[in-house]
C-alpha cells in the first residue's frame, strides 16, 4: 500500500482547493476513502488516513449519515458507504449520454458477433467501463461496469487516445505504462505506433495485453464537437467514448510456438 | 467468506506403486518415472475437485467466478488424458497435460497453468528424472506463467504462491533434505504465500480493475497453485 506522503498532499490539496468549500471537498475525501478502502473504516482510522482532526472527522461522517451517504455499522461502531451512493452511482449511469446511446446496439453487437461488448470513456490514464453486455453463452460472467482499466492495456483506450489530440496523447504518454501482462505495450515508440495504426485502421485491438487469455477489438465513438471529415477529435471531449468486443483466444495461444 | 480458511483436503493416499523404474545404488539419488507425474495430476485434480466451490467462491469476490469450475474441468480432462496416453513420457505426459489445460480451463488460468505444465514439460526429457529434474521443471514452469502475466511476488496472483514452493523446495533440497521433505517445505510456503495475498492490491488480471476493493481478498490463482504443491507433497511423500 503506496500512501502519498501526507506533507506533500498538504501542500497540493491547498493549491487546488483554492477557491473551493473546505468541508464539501473533506466530505468528499471521506466518501472516497470509503469507496476505495477494504469496506469499512472508524473514525480514529478515517482521522488518520486525511490527517484530519477526529472531532472534524465525527461531525462529517454524522452529516453524511443523515443524508445516507454513510451509515454506521451498530456493532462495530464503524462506517462504511450508505444507501443513497448506490443511487448516485446509478444516476451517473443513467444521465451519461454514451451509455444510454449504446444500450440497444451494444446488445445487438454482442448477440451479432458472439462476444462481450463493453463501453468506455477515458477517465485519467483509464478507462472507465460505463456498459457491458455479457459475452451471450452460459458462462459465468461478472459485470464489469465501473471497472478501470490502464487505457494503453486495452483496445478501448488505444481506440480513444488515437484520435486525442497530441497535447493530451502526449500527456498519456508520459505517464507510467504498466505491465499488465508480459504482452502490454510499455515502450513508449511502440506504443505510438499501435496509436497511429488505430488511426490508419479505424479500430484498435489487443492481444492478451490486458488479461492473459482474453483480446479485444475495439473503434471510438465520436460526437457531434468532431469533424466528420478529418474523422479527428477539435476538441477534448469527454463524451468521446469506445466500444469494444472481447474475444477469448486460448484457441490460437500457441499459435506462435 | 473473506478470511476464510482453505479446505486442504488430504487425498486418499494411493498404494505405493513402484516409483523408482531402475534398481538404484544404496545410497543413489532416487529417480521418479511417468507414474509419479500421473500421481501427481490425479491427485491435483482431487484436490481442485474437493476444493471447486471454494475456488469459485473466492473468485466470485475479485474475479469471474468460475475458477473453480474452470479448474475443476480442464484437471479432471487431463485425467482422462492420462488414461489414453499410457505410452507417454514424464516429459510428454505434462505437456501434453498443459495443452489440455490451456483448451479445457478457460479464462486466464488456462493459459497460465497450461504454460506452466508444457514448459515444465519440456525440461524432463529423458524417461527419468531425479529431485534436481524436478527443481528445474518446477522453475521452468514459474518462467513461463511470468513470461505470460508478467506477475511478480506481491501482485497477488499464482507467483506469491508458486516462487516461495520453489525457493523452498530447492532450499530443501540444498541441505540436503529428501524429496519428501523438500515436497512438504514447498506445500507449507505455497500455502503460506496464499494466505499472505490477502491484505495486498491486486496488480495483475481482472481482480486489478477493482483497485484497492481487491484488499482483503485471498487470491483464487494464488490458491489453487498452493492446491497443486499440496498434491505434489502427497506424492513426494510416498517417494523413497
Amino acid at each position: 500500500m503506496s500512501r502519498p506522503d501526507p506533507g506533500s498532499t498538504v501542500v497540493s490539496a491547498a493549491a487546488a482547493r483554492r477557491g473551493t468549500i473546505q468541508s464539501v471537498d473533506r466530505a468528499a475525501r471521506i466518501l472516497k476513502e470509503l469507496g476505495s478502502g477494504p469496506s469499512r473504516l472508524g473514525v480514529t482510522e478515517l482521522s488518520d488516513r486525511l490527517g484530519l482532526a477526529k472531532g472534524t472527522v465525527y461531525g462529517l461522517l454524522r452529516t453524511l449519515e443523515r443524508q445516507e451517504m454513510v451509515e454506521q455499522d451498530p456493532e462495530t461502531g464503524k462506517y462504511r458507504l450508505g444507501p443513497a451512493m448506490l443511487q448516485l452511482g446509478n444516476a451517473f449511469l443513467d444521465n451519461h449520454e454514451l451509455r444510454s446511446r449504446s444500450l440497444l446496439w451494444a446488445d445487438s453487437l454482442a448477440s451479432r458477433v458472439g462476444e462481450a461488448v463493453r463501453v468506455g470513456v477515458l477517465n485519467g490514464t483509464t478507462m472507465l467501463i460505463v456498459h457491458h453486455v455479457f459475452r451471450p453463452d452460459d458462462s459465468v460472467q461478472i459485470l464489469e461496469v465501473g471497472a478501470s482499466i490502464p487505457w494503453h492495456a486495452c483496445a478501448l483506450g488505444k481506440a480513444v487516445v488515437a484520435y486525442a489530440d497530441d497535447h493530451e496523447r502526449a500527456a498519456l504518454m508520459r505517464e507510467p505504462l504498466v505491465a499488465l501482462t508480459g504482452r502490454t505495450i510499455t515502450d513508449p515508440p511502440r506504443l505510438a505506433g499501435a496509436l497511429g495504426a488505430v488511426v490508419a485502421e479505424g479500430f484498435a485491438t489487443e492481444d492478451q495485453e490486458a488479461i492473459v487469455g482474453e483480446a479485444e477489438i475495439a473503434a471510438a465513438v465520436f460526437d457531434h464537437r468532431c469533424d466528420r471529415h478529418a474523422r479527428r477529435c477539435s476538441d477534448e471531449s469527454q463524451s468521446l467514448g469506445g466500444v469494444v468486443s472481447r474475444a477469448v483466444v486460448n484457441d490460437h495461444q500457441f499459435a506462435g510456438h | 467468506m473473506a478470511g476464510s480458511e482453505t479446505k486442504l483436503t488430504q487425498t486418499r493416499p494411493e498404494r505405493m506403486v513402484a516409483v523408482v523404474s531402475e534398481p538404484d545404488l544404496p545410497g543413489a539419488t532416487p529417480r521418479f518415472n511417468a507414474s509419479f507425474i500421473r500421481r501427481w495430476v490425479r491427485a491435483s485434480a482431487a484436490q481442485i475437485e474437493a476444493n471447486r466451490d471454494f475456488l469459485t467462491q473466492l473468485d466470485a469476490a475479485i474475479g469471474d467466478a468460475d475458477h473453480g469450475v474452470n479448474m475443476d474441468r480442464g484437471f479432471g480432462a487431463s485425467v482422462v488424458d492420462l488414461e489414453v496416453e499410457s505410452e507417454l513420457g514424464p516429459g510428454e505426459l505434462l505437456t501434453r497435460v498443459g495443452t489440455t489445460l490451456v483448451y479445457r480451463v478457460g479464462g486466464a488460468a488456462g493459459p497460465l497453468y497450461g504454460t506452466m505444465f508444457r514448459q515444465a514439460g519440456a525440461v524432463l526429457s529423458e524417461a527419468t528424472f531425479d529431485a534436481e529434474d524436478l527443481l528445474k521443471a518446477l522453475r521452468a514452469g514459474l518462467d513461463g506463467i511470468q513470461g505470460l502475466g508478467a506477475a511478480v511476488e506481491g501482485d497477488k496472483t499464482i507467483v506469491d504462491a508458486y516462487l516461495p514452493a520453489l525457493q523452498a523446495f530447492e532450499r530443501a533440497l540444498r541441505a540436503g533434505d529428501d524429496v519428501a521433505s523438500a515436497g512438504r517445505s514447498a506445500a507449507e510456503a505455497s500455502h503460506e504465500g496464499m494466505r499472505a495475498t490477502i491484505p495486498l492490491q491486486a496488480r495483475k488480471g481482472r481482480a486489478s480493475y477493482l483497485g484497492p476493493r481487491s484488499v482483503g481478498h485471498q487470491d483464487p490463482g494464488a490458491t489453487s497453485t498452493s492446491l497443486l504443491f499440496v498434491a505434489l507433497a502427497s506424492v513426494t511423500s510416498g517417494a523413497p
